[in-house]
């Protein structure tokens, strides 16, 4: 397989610790130019991936290459990594804090401490920028390290749960910056158990669940391909129609019913049966599943209480 | 690559650097030390001041003339009185109402043992008494001796020594010499030991923050470990110049222009005597140089391989202990330097810095075993380098617990 056009490739990946598999046969595959979303519940294995991906740890089976070769340094200083775990040194100024993480990747003081002062004003932390970085609230230490995450202009954004630890209105900050970034051709690769950011930014997607890859592919094509399986409907009449081998469950939600369809059924004879009964039928509409759905179909009794609640209860019924 | 390094160094040097405990230590230091020296010479000096008028009274008429120049050099102000019978029970009686500090009775068993009668209210210092006994031996016998014939003036101004060690000997407690390669060992310990303790913490803090991670994304862990240590080491320079220069300030303008300005703190002179030369301070620079870089390394790896403070001392104990064997030998090395376990131990690199300072600073050690310390400590710079630079790069990124000896060794064979 050629991996040109890919930044990151993973061929049956395994690491272990211990007797635990943290991560069992992980193929991944993310192309060069894409938001590429790594999910999972919590102790999924993501954490670990990445940290393969940056050759901080080293697999045990299988192979890691960036952007075509080794994960060495040379091709990791073109990388903006975010660890999971906010590292900085607290007691740096947070300019001088950005403009060495700057420095290390070889951008010259006088051109990092531009682009820091840059940053700072566009994320609101200009007035901070001589103070210490204890000195700093969580959140806005956060941010400082996201700025020292992206200072050298990566090519690759490789962001460990960067929503976590965010207010909402930082959270959209930061989408937007993800996006903009994705506009000038940087390739970003994140993880995260948050659904929604997952949902509005990602092109492509891979969930993994207990230290193995359960699905992965374009969002778009994922959840057309989940489109089976719920039908809202909403009509006017007796509801005998709704009672067939095809509907494992019905569930009422505002204003309507959701079918919740047997493995394998045929949504089309449910809506020929309403008809040959003479339902007047309102709405009978395929739901397109949320990304948090498929999430929780596939992650099983593993995402419980780890992604939210796992029911069809949230299901939008248009 | 050297930018990266650069780029370390700088930040290791001016956090540090710039820190309130470093302006502290290296200003508040010199300060202390200098104050713990001269504040007890002038304390004495000035409790003594009022009794420094003293009267002379010469039942033998012929001291008096040798004796006030030398009571003058030792700090006195003395006054010659005519001798009566009375005049002991007269003076004492001023002594006693305070009005004079005290007097000096020469008689005739001063000429003949050089033995003479001090009365005064306060006893005074061993210095005072022993400036006031030795004026007073030097006048009898400058006067026993110009009445044999012998031009006491040159005897007594002392002559010239030429010492020649044919062999080589311990130095003894109470020289000099011995004070310096004492406190210098010691001095030694401890700055090895800082400052490589603080490249072990500078190392475990970046390794929990997980900063580490971030920069070694950018750079081998070999750099960051280079530049570390000579961040670090640029820092202890900076405070050891610092240091040094003010002892040396303190020698060659301080003290001559504090003696002039006041003849009574003549006790300071004694110190210069005990200050090392600049051959000296050069080779001590170069022992801590070459221990730095050893200890620091080491600590390094312990810094590296372990994720908790309580582990980090655990884990350095056996690094200690080798700064800490010669600590207690330094003793018997002073005394006994030319033995063949003082050199075999002198030369074992960990021990150098110590061992080899106390021996040379105590004097009479061959250069070839000072040179040859030097390569063998250059060596053992090299080794240690090798190996802590492998376990700095498995460790650093490493989480969870300590590992044990044998995980080291597959560290040191397989990074």
């Amino acid at each position: 397989m050629t991996s040109d056009g890919l930044a990151v490739s993973l061929e049956g990946v395994t690491k272990r610790f211990g007797k635990r598999a943290a991560v069992s046969s992980l193929d991944l595959d993310v192309p060069r130019g894409v938001i590429y979303g790594l999910l999972g519940p919590n102790g999924s294995g993501k954490t670990t991936t990445i940290r393969m991906i940056m050759g901080i740890l080293h697999p045990d089976e299988g192979s890691v290459s960036l952007f075509g070769g080794d994960p060495d340094e040379t091709r990791r200083t073109h990388v903006g990594y975010l660890p999971e775990e906010r590292g900085v040194y607290k007691k740096m100024k947070c300019l001088e804090l950005v403009v060495f993480l700057a420095e290390i990747r070889g951008i010259p003081r006088d051109e990092g401490r531009r682009r820091t002062l840059g940053w700072l004003e566009r994320l609101g932390l200009t007035e901070w920028a001589d103070k210490k970085v204890e000195d700093l609230s969580k959140g806005m230490q956060q941010k400082i390290q996201f700025i020292g995450t992206v200072i050298h202009e990566p090519e690759l954004l490789i962001l460990d749960e960067p929503f976590s630890g965010l207010d909402p209105i930082n959270q959209d900050v930061l989408e937007q910056i993800v996006l903009d970034f994705r506009a000038k051709g940087t390739t970003v690769l994140f993880s995260t158990h948050l659904m929604d950011h997952a949902e509005r930014l990602c092109e492509r997607v891979c969930l993994i669940s207990r230290s193995r890859k359960v699905l992965d592919g374009k969002l778009a094509e994922i959840k057309a391909r989940e489109r089976k399986g719920v039908v809202a409907v909403e009509f006017v009449g007796p509801d005998r129609w709704l009672q067939g081998p095809e509907i494992a469950r019905v569930e009422k939600v505002n204003g309507g019913l959701n079918l919740i369809l047997a493995e394998g059924a045929d949504h089309q004879a449910i809506l020929r049966r309403g008809v040959e009964a003479g339902v007047e039928i309102l709405r009978f509409d395929l739901v397109e599943p949320r990304l948090h759905e498929i999430f929780v179909r596939h992650a099983g009794t593993d995402a419980v209480g780890d992604a939210g609640t796992p029911s069809y209860q949230s299901a939008e019924v248009r | 690559m050297w930018n990266n390094v650069k780029a370390v160094i700088r930040r290791e040097y001016l956090q540090r650097v710039r820190s309130r405990w470093f302006i502290f230590a290296t200003v508040a230091a010199p300060l202390i030390m200098t104050g713990m020296v001269v504040f007890p010479i002038w304390l004495q000096t000035r409790s003594q001041r009022g009794s420094n008028e003293i009267v002379v009274i010469d039942a033998t008429k012929v001291l008096t003339e040798r004796l006030l120049p030398d009571l003058e050099d030792g700090g006195w102000k003395p006054r010659v009185e005519p001798w009566s019978d009375d005049a002991v029970d007269e003076l004492s009686a001023r002594v006693e109402d305070g009005t004079l500090g005290g007097f000096v009775v020469l008689d005739d068993s001063t000429l003949r043992t050089g033995q003479a009668t001090f009365y005064t209210s306060d006893r005074p210092s061993p210095l005072r008494q022993l400036t006031l006994r030795t004026a007073v031996s030097r006048a009898a016998l400058g006067y026993a001796l110009d009445q044999s014939g012998v031009d006491a003036t040159t005897m007594l101004r002392g002559g010239d020594l030429d010492v020649r060690v044919l062999s080589e000997s311990g130095t003894s407690a109470g020289e000099p010499r011995f004070a310096v390669a004492y406190f210098g060992a010691f001095f030694l310990y401890m700055v090895i030991l800082l400052y490589a303790v603080a490249v072990m913490r500078a190392t475990l803090e970046e390794k929990t923050s997980r900063i580490v991670e971030v920069v070694i994304s950018s750079m081998k862990p070999w750099h960051l470990m280079l530049g570390k240590i000579l961040g670090v080491g640029a820092v202890s320079l900076t405070q050891l110049a610092v240091w040094i220069g003010a002892g040396v300030l303190m020698a060659t303008a301080g003290i001559p222009s504090l003696l002039t300005a006041r003849p009574d703190l003549a006790g300071l002179a004694d110190l210069r005597d005990v200050l090392p030369g600049a051959g000296l301070l050069a080779l001590f620079v170069g022992f801590f140089v070459c221990g730095f870089f050893m200890y620091s390394g080491l600590y390094a790896s312990v810094g590296a391989m372990v994720s908790t403070d309580e582990e980090a001392q655990q884990a350095q104990f056996p690094l200690v202990m080798f700064l800490i064997v010669p600590i207690v030998l330094v003793m018997w090395v002073i005394q006994h330097p030319g033995t063949p376990a003082a050199i075999a131990l002198s030369l074992f690199p960990l021990f150098t810095p110590i061992l080899m300072w106390a021996r040379v600073a105590g004097g009479g050690v061959p250069g070839w075993q000072v040179g040859l310390s030097f390569v063998l400590m250059l060596l053992a710079i090299v080794a240690i380098a090798w190996v802590a630079g492998r376990i700095y790069k498995v460790g650093i990124l490493m989480t969870g617990k300590r590992p044990t000896l044998p995980e080291l060794v597959r560290w040191v064979r397989e990074a």
